[in-house]
């Protein structure tokens, strides 16, 4: 059979990318911070986002949006903070997209928010590709997994602002190498903002939350529109 | 481990692209896939066998070309292929580099289709 060749020439990611830069002017006009949050499973994420939502509920109207492959679990346990949240079951999708995050809103009928967590599933592989239209991307390291995560996966931790050590409160007790983790997280974003932090003992969450309401300082400032 | 919406991504880019140009039928696709896109081709390929059952797909071949990660390093002022498992670092000079210059490709690239 003779065949002839036609160029089609289009990136996978042109429509996750459109959808996303409208969700950013969304949330950009409505004032709102998005928070895109990956991680490893098990690294302490719902915690985290537990204790966070509860410390920025007294001051803002928070949410959080939750990525889960199939169960509830971390969405109830969100919800013990009082904030409302949303489950996204992604079933067999092993990351959340600028569409499923259009569609959770649309399906919401919140109002506006200050602060909108994204809880992405918990892996560091797929979720890395995926603009969700937030403002800060942040990466969870928990000091059990192992300093050279940021070199297996480069990308996670290559596309995030700021990466997030937590359990900071067992790390003697683990053998955590602080050096080794701050060297693999320099090569691959060089200059890259870390804080340590313990969700269980409260360490470090005063420095997240002063890098929360700077950056909600800032976005209140952007023109909307 | 999302490569089953990838040859989704892709077969809804090809049907895209033959229907605006009146084609029924692909023999072969061709597609650009990055080091640091998390594909692994062998699932890509098994996905792709069963996106296009009964579509103007079927049976057609993926070929893929593995794009390696380069980066360029601000030192040596030129692109360079880090080692691997060893991030983006330099593997001349050893400086970290931010900037990712290949291998994060997904591109559909052509089609191959009867004369």
């Amino acid at each position: 059979m003779k065949l002839r060749v036609v160029e089609v020439a289009a990136n996978l990611m042109v429509k996750n990318n459109a959808l996303a830069a409208k969700l950013r002017a969304r949330f950009a006009a409505s004032g709102t911070l998005v928070v895109n949050v990956l991680s490893s499973p098990g690294s302490g994420k719902t915690t985290l986002l537990e204790e966070s939502l509860t410390r920025l509920a007294r001051r803002y109207s928070v949410g959080a949006l939750v990525g889960d492959q199939a169960t509830a679990n971390d969405a109830e346990r969100l919800a013990r903070s009082g904030a409302p949240v949303r489950q996204i079951t992604t079933g067999s999708e092993c990351r959340l997209d600028a569409d499923m995050i259009a569609k959770a809103l649309a399906g919401w009928g919140q109002e506006r928010f200050d602060v909108l967590f994204i809880e992405n599933v918990g892996n560091l592989i797929c979720p890395a590709e995926y603009d969700l239209g937030e403002d800060l991307r942040v990466v969870l390291l928990s000091v059990t997994e192992g300093e050279d995560k940021p070199l297996k996966y480069p990308l996670a931790f290559n596309t995030s602002q700021l990466a997030l050590v937590t359990k900071i409160d067992i790390a003697e007790a683990v053998g955590y190498e602080r050096a080794a983790a701050k060297a693999a997280i320099e090569a691959v974003h060089p200059g890259m903002d870390v804080l340590e932090l313990s969700a269980r003992t409260g360490a470090g969450l005063d420095a997240w939350m002063a890098v929360l309401e700077a950056r909600l300082r800032a976005k209140a400032f952007v023109p909307a529109g | 481990m999302h490569e089953v919406t990838v040859a989704l991504g892709l077969l809804e880019g090809i049907q895209t692209a033959a229907r605006e140009q009146g084609i029924e039928r692909v023999a072969a696709v061709n597609v650009r896939i990055g080091a640091l896109s998390g594909i692994v081709r062998d699932a890509l390929l098994f996905s792709w066998d069963v996106a296009t059952v009964d579509t103007i797909a079927a049976g057609s071949e993926l070929r893929i070309e593995e794009i390696p990660l380069i980066i360029f390093c601000e030192f040596c002022e030129g692109e360079r292929a880090p080692l691997p498992g060893t991030g983006l670092v330099c593997p001349e000079c050893a400086t970290p580099s931010p900037r990712i210059v290949r291998g994060r490709e997904m591109q559909l690239v052509s089609m191959e289709v009867p004369a």
